[in-house]
């Protein structure tokens, strides 16, 4: 049930004057962000482990699981602020860890330059440099994740597709993570509870050779959870001893204070039980940092702070030793701590990727597992620190349930959008909870959901959903049907099954059965390789530490990727939606009602770039019906396509026994893929843009009612990984304007949209902020599910959210975009 | 024998500076024909001759094949015993083979000032056909020397 006492819900009387450790904070955060420094703390140890130190008699999931011991165990013990939190990611400020197992391999040929590389440059000494070339690559040349997959399966055609990059990408190579776990216990019982858990469930199957191999492999299990969480005590006993050691050469009394402060925090969590409110927020911390130890930092997302913290924050203030002011400068250190870290990737990933950062998706308000008002009091000391420190990560995503929260706290998350102009982001309860008990998931699980990473939906701790496991590209299955199995990005050759050619279709149906069929051959590699490469992870890359923190693993005995946790599942992420919906509008209407033209006409047109064929894409554009408007054809297409792919996923289950879950967000990979795409029917000329997430295409929902009509009509539970809608407004000037947004908001929920986020922005702000990088270097904008600066974004990206359709407020028209906001 | 050794050595040394010359030539110029043979045969020389770059190979097993689109070159390079050779005929199970458009891609692909190996696959201009880590491992030698011939 809700629980307010705070007199003021916007806790006005914070702001950063009046917390000046937190505006300290902040401005250092600003002046680190653009120069991250690659971290190889953790490379090195890892693999110094298993070359140098594993034992061949112990499994890969205790070898694994030693290796994140021996990191965490010397892992340094650093402070470089007056941050009232201890623990770090990395062994820098603002740094870039190196996770050799996965994609840290890439920046191979840029250790002698990345200093100095155009997009995104990151520091890295010389010594660590040689470090990496000589010492920490060289043994891992086969045994990543993709190479070792390759050793044992041969280098099949779904990897090769996978290396050509335009297809999909295989998100596994990279990363598991996107995921949300369960802190309840860790906060209520510490780690040392979890490790007795473990420790009497490996007792309580006995000992010896009576052991089957299954309970063998359980005994390994329970071991290696024990092993890896001793190795985040010990990190934190560490950090305890060095706080003393720093306290005793301190001579200012205020710094002194601090180190004791956290030498007695970090003596008590995360091995023990917290006993308040900081001693909560430390020790979640602190297990973030250990989850990043073991696992890439993408996605791992804290999860419903709000929620997990409450109990702690309102012991405090009941007790008289914390005041909401007080927990806004807590929960705005956390803020500042998960913003410490970024993730490391080659120059030219920037293309597909740029400007993300590690994105840990923080949620508030919705109901309670009862389905009843969670808004709570920290929900708005989050929502206020969030609105003081406008900083990218955490990614803060708000539930908000139109029948249960009340209007006021609607209203809040209006105006800190309003206030920060991007965050956060707007998710409907009644739609998410339905989506997930369709997925199987329990009503009160499904009620304490939370947002991973960009969108993605998970029940809190109990659900491993690999959200970010297939980045399909649905404009490579369209042109595979449009020429027959072949795609001109890569020349002549015979990429998917022929299809027939398009001049020879008599109907619209005879191209959408090709395009299925391209599509359905797509999914079906995407989906070979995941599998692929799932089964690698549980053959070298278990997660036993991030298991300690789940639902499930200790119960069954079982490391989440063997499919521990209660529910599982795989995501599945849709690229360049709305441009392949409006192709298909485009094919239907220009070729086979209005017969503007032939099959044939068309594809010349586009093989020609539509040079010397204007009239026909004045027509396309101009003409045929588009997603995002409330033309009947273009509704019928983009459901149609929808169920299809959900039809299609679901009809597959994964290597830990859960679905493949379709979704529709597309970080920055709308940017990078478009710039590779040839010309389409829509109209849109090569190398442009896609549209991101499930918005339309720029400039095609010319009002904002009908757009959002037109994305809650696809039918929240076909879409079980979530979508992201982005809207654009130039301002929200005042109240009366706030509520406009707030009931829009409402009224698009009430017809079943999941999700809308907001920029609140106009086309010549963002023109300004591109022509003058340097005067807006805390500009703050939501790409697709996350939050970016904006000049951390490559020109595509840019390019995208600049040309996104703003709205009026007042009318919910489009307004029209500017002549020079295209850049080229 | 120490006559002949030293001989050997200075022999080493004076290709090496010719190949140097070329290589800087070749980079200034940006001419892309017949970079892969100065590339790799530098890399070769560089090996032989530089105990420091030669730590690159120690202990590496790597056999690289790379081939135009059109068929009209192929060159393997195979690393074993510390050592690189270099040949115009294609490896027997590579690690990885390079399937470049032309000298140009290749010359991009694997020496330009920001080395931009994926940017040249999304661009279509190569094809990588194996483990892509073997490719990283060639970029940063090939990076090494550029940047010890330009500084």
């Amino acid at each position: 049930m809700s629980t307010l006492s705070i007199p003021d819900i916007r806790l006005r009387s914070c702001t950063l004057d009046s917390l000046p450790r937190l505006q300290r904070l902040r401005t250092k955060h600003f002046a680190d962000k653009d120069w991250p420094e690659v971290c190889i703390e953790r490379a090195v140890r890892v693999t110094e482990y298993l070359r140098d130190m594993a034992s061949p008699h112990d499994s890969a999931m205790l070898q694994y699981a030693k290796a994140v011991n021996h990191f965490l165990s010397h892992k340094a013990p650093l402070f470089f602020d007056d941050n009232l939190l201890a623990g770090t990611t990395t062994s820098h400020p603002f740094g870039a860890p190196v996770y050799p197992e996965q994609t840290g391999m890439s920046i191979w040929p840029e250790l002698e330059t990345i200093g100095r590389r155009g997009k995104n440059p990151q520091g890295l000494s010389d010594q660590d440099a040689e470090k990496l070339n000589l010492d920490v690559f060289p043994f891992w040349l086969d045994r990543t994740i993709l190479e070792h997959a390759r050793n044992q399966h041969g280098n099949l055609p779904c990897m090769k597709l996978f290396q050509q990059l335009i297809f999909f990408i295989a998100s596994k190579a990279g990363c598991i993570s996107h995921t949300v776990p369960d802190f309840n216990v860790v906060l209520a019982q510490g780690l040392e509870g979890i490790i007795a858990t473990a420790k009497q469930k490996a007792a309580a199957l006995g000992s010896g050779g009576s052991l089957s191999e299954k309970e063998r492999g359980q005994k390994d299990f329970y071991e290696s959870v024990q092993i890896a969480l001793q190795g985040l005590i010990a990190y934190a006993a560490n950090l305890s001893r060095e706080a003393s050691d720093q306290a005793a050469q301190e001579s200012d009394p205020a710094r002194r204070s601090l180190y004791l402060e956290l030498a007695e925090i970090c003596a008590q969590v995360p091995a023990k039980p917290a006993r308040t409110f900081r001693e909560a927020v430390n020790s979640l911390w602190l297990c973030q940092v250990g989850i990043l130890a073991e696992n890439i930092n993408m996605a791992m997302s804290p999860g419903r702070l709000d929620q997990v913290l409450y109990p702690y924050y309102a012991a405090d203030v009941a007790k008289g030793t914390l005041t909401p002011e007080e927990a806004v400068e807590l929960v705005g250190c956390l803020w500042l701590k998960l913003t410490d870290n970024t993730n490391l990737v080659p120059e030219s990933a920037e293309e597909l990727f740029g400007g993300a950062g590690p994105v840990p998706a923080v949620t508030v308000g919705g109901v309670d597992s009862e389905g009843e008002d969670a808004v709570n009091d920290l929900t708005y000391v989050v929502l206020r620190a969030t609105e003081l420190l406008n900083v990218r990560d955490p990614s803060l995503n708000a539930r908000y349930h139109c029948e249960k929260n009340p209007q006021e706290y609607r209203d809040r998350v209006c105006e800190v959008i309003a206030s920060t102009r991007a965050v956060p982001a707007f998710h409907n309860d009644i739609a998410d909870i339905k989506t997930l008990v369709n997925q199987g998931v329990s009503l009160p699980h499904a009620r304490d959901y939370a947002i991973i990473g960009c969108v993605e939906l998970s029940s809190s701790g109990r659900s491993y959903d690999a959200s970010s496991s297939i980045i399909l590209n649905l404009v490579a299955p369209l042109e595979l049907a449009l020429y027959n199995g072949q795609r001109p990005a890569v020349g002549d050759q015979q990429v998917g099954p022929r299809t027939g050619d398009p001049a020879t279709f008599s109907s619209f149906a005879q191209f959408w059965t090709a395009f299925e069929t391209q599509l359905s051959w797509v999914i079906e590699q995407a989906i070979e390789l995941n599998e692929i490469l799932g089964r690698t992870y549980q053959q070298i890359m278990p997660s036993p530490l991030l298991s300690g923190l789940f639902t499930g693993p200790l119960e069954k005995g079982r490391d989440l990727i063997f499919g521990g946790a209660l529910y599982n599942s795989s995501g599945a992420t849709q690229v360049g939606f709305a441009d392949t919906v409006d192709s298909l509008n485009a094919i239907e209407h220009a070729v086979f009602v209005a017969k503007e033209c032939t099959f044939a006409e068309l594809i010349a047109a586009l093989r020609a770039n539509f040079k010397g064929k204007e009239p026909l894409r004045q027509f396309l554009l101009n003409q045929a019906p588009k997603y995002g408007t409330d033309s009947p054809q273009a509704l019928e297409n983009s459901q149609r396509l929808v169920r299809f792919l959900y039809e299609t996923y679901q009809s597959h289950v994964n290597y830990r026994g859960g679905s493949y879950r379709p979704a529709y967000w597309s970080m920055t990979n709308h940017a990078g893929q478009g710039k590779l795409a040839g010309a389409l029917p829509s109209g849109r000329k090569a190398a442009q843009v896609f549209a991101s997430g499930i918005t339309p295409v720029s400039q095609a929902a010319t009002e904002v009612t009908s757009c959002l009509q037109a994305v809650a009509s696809l039918g929240s539970c076909c879409i079980p990984g979530g979508f992201a809608l982005n809207l654009k407004f130039p301002e929200v000037r005042d109240r009366e304007q706030m509520t406009k947004v707030a009931e829009a908001v409402d009224t698009y929920f009430q017809s079943g949209g999941m999700h809308v986020q907001f920029n609140i922005m106009s086309y010549r702000d963002l023109m300004e902020a591109r022509a003058h990088p340097k005067e807006h270097d805390e500009l703050l904008v939501r790409v697709s599910g996350y939050s970016a600066y904006f000049n951390g974004l490559n020109d595509a990206m840019k390019e995208e959210i600049i040309t996104r359709t703003a709205y009026d407020v007042d009318t919910g028209q489009a307004l029209p975009l500017p002549p020079n906001a295209r850049s080229g | 024998m120490l006559d002949a050794i030293a001989n050997t050595l200075l022999f080493r040394e004076a290709r090496l500076h010719r190949v140097q010359g070329k290589f800087a030539d070749c980079l200034r110029s940006e001419a892309a024909e017949g970079f892969l043979d100065l590339l790799l045969n530098g890399m070769a020389l560089m090996l032989l001759v530089l105990p420091e770059y030669r730590r690159n190979i120690e202990g590496f097993n790597g056999k690289y094949l790379l081939k135009s689109r059109d068929g009209s070159i192929t060159v393997s390079a195979t690393f074993a015993k510390n050592r690189m050779k270099v040949s115009r005929t294609a490896v027997a199970d590579p690690n990885v083979t390079v399937t470049f458009k032309d000298d140009a891609a290749l010359r991009n692909f694997l020496l330009s000032e920001q080395p931009d190996i994926l940017n040249s696959i999304l661009q279509q201009l190569i094809e990588v056909d194996g483990n892509l880590n073997y490719i990283y491992k060639l970029g940063y030698m090939a990076n090494h020397l550029r940047l010890a011939i330009t500084g």
